[in-house]
């Protein structure tokens, strides 16, 4: 695809994008404070918040995902369309946090859907939200569309069942 | 149910002694823990208190507080299971103890006494291992379906602690000084 063609896409592409809330903690809190007007991440072209998954283009995964609750994720995020991007917010989404040890919480929500940008805190400051989303628009700006686009990356294994 | 406010409720002290009256040798042990009355009753009158305890009008434990498990193997004991109770009519608490044994720890349910108890001892049953004898439900509540093992106990295996041992200090090892 010629270069300016792929950056007009890209660019267009990286300024809308129509956030899931996935909150289940207190880092939810923070993830809606940087959707407010104070830090007002719509200036960077983030729209909160999508409908449902069908209507997303970006997960936020803010707070602890736990063993039982897993399953959910996998579903909400085979639901949204390509091309989709995964946002890991705050350390319990990241690798369990504070719950290292625990016998419920997964040890990073990597373990079930392919993240693109961590964002580390306990919880993470707005600030860092807005620096993850902004290093996620870097991400999507060198994108090779076609292959993003194609699905491959992030299709459901067959084998998955619910 | 209190028609009033009581404006003199029964001191811990008094609530042992109350129940020492009622129930003898049943009541195990029975002392006064940050201002409540803890009593301990063998399983066999558990129930019998549990109901003593919310029918008699100077008593009146009409609310249920929180019901949960304590494990005591590493101190050579089974299992206790704790019931916190309030009278809202009186303004005093009480905390119930049954001791259960440690291979098969067991003791009869007091959900028919309190509701409330009933997803506590469901709770209690899969964290520890309980069995509530009698209760109408004793299913999982919070732990997925499939789920093995009873995670509160003490010699329950946490795989992360197996890679990686604890930093901080062992438990236990600050109460033992």
């Amino acid at each position: 695809m010629p270069q300016p063609v792929k950056f007009i896409l890209n660019w267009g592409r990286r300024y809308s994008l129509w956030v899931m809330n996935f909150g289940l903690a207190c880092c939810a809190i923070e993830l809606i404070a940087t959707s407010t007007s104070k830090h007002d991440f719509i200036r960077l072209g983030v729209i909160p918040f999508a409908h449902g998954p069908r209507q997303a283009d970006m997960l936020v995964v803010a707070g602890t995902l736990t063993d039982k609750m897993a399953p959910a994720l996998k579903r909400v995020y085979d639901q949204i369309p390509d091309p989709k991007y995964v946002i890991s917010f705050g350390s319990c989404s990241n690798c369990g946090g504070p719950y290292w040890d625990s016998y419920s919480v997964t040890k990073g929500v990597d373990q079930i859907v392919p993240v693109d940008v961590y964002v580390p805190g306990c919880p993470p400051r707005p600030e860092a939200l807005l620096h993850g989303i902004i290093k996620l628009q870097e991400k999507i700006g060198k994108e090779d569309i076609r292959e993003k686009w194609s699905g491959k990356l992030t299709q459901p294994e067959p084998s998955f069942t619910y | 149910m209190a028609s009033s406010p009581s404006q003199n409720p029964l001191s811990p002290t008094e609530i042992i002694e109350r129940l020492r009256a009622q129930f003898g040798q049943d009541v195990v042990r029975g002392e006064e823990v940050h201002g409540h009355a803890v009593v301990t009753v063998t399983p066999g009158r558990y129930h019998e208190m549990a109901t003593f305890l919310r029918d008699e009008p100077d008593l009146d434990f009409d609310f249920f507080d929180f019901l949960t498990g304590v494990d005591f193997t590493p101190k050579g004991r089974g299992f206790d299971a704790v019931t916190h109770v309030y009278s809202t009519g009186h303004n005093h608490h009480a905390r119930l103890k049954v001791e259960c044994d440690a291979e098969r720890p067991h003791c009869p349910t007091i959900s028919d006494v309190w509701p409330g108890a009933n997803w506590f001892e469901r709770e209690t049953a899969e964290l520890f291992g309980i069995d509530f004898d009698g209760h109408p439900h004793l299913v999982k509540l919070v732990l997925p379906e499939q789920f093995e093992g009873h995670p509160l106990r003490k010699d329950f295996a946490l795989m992360s602690r197996e890679a990686k041992p604890w930093p901080g200090a062992v438990e236990g090892e600050e109460i033992d000084e």
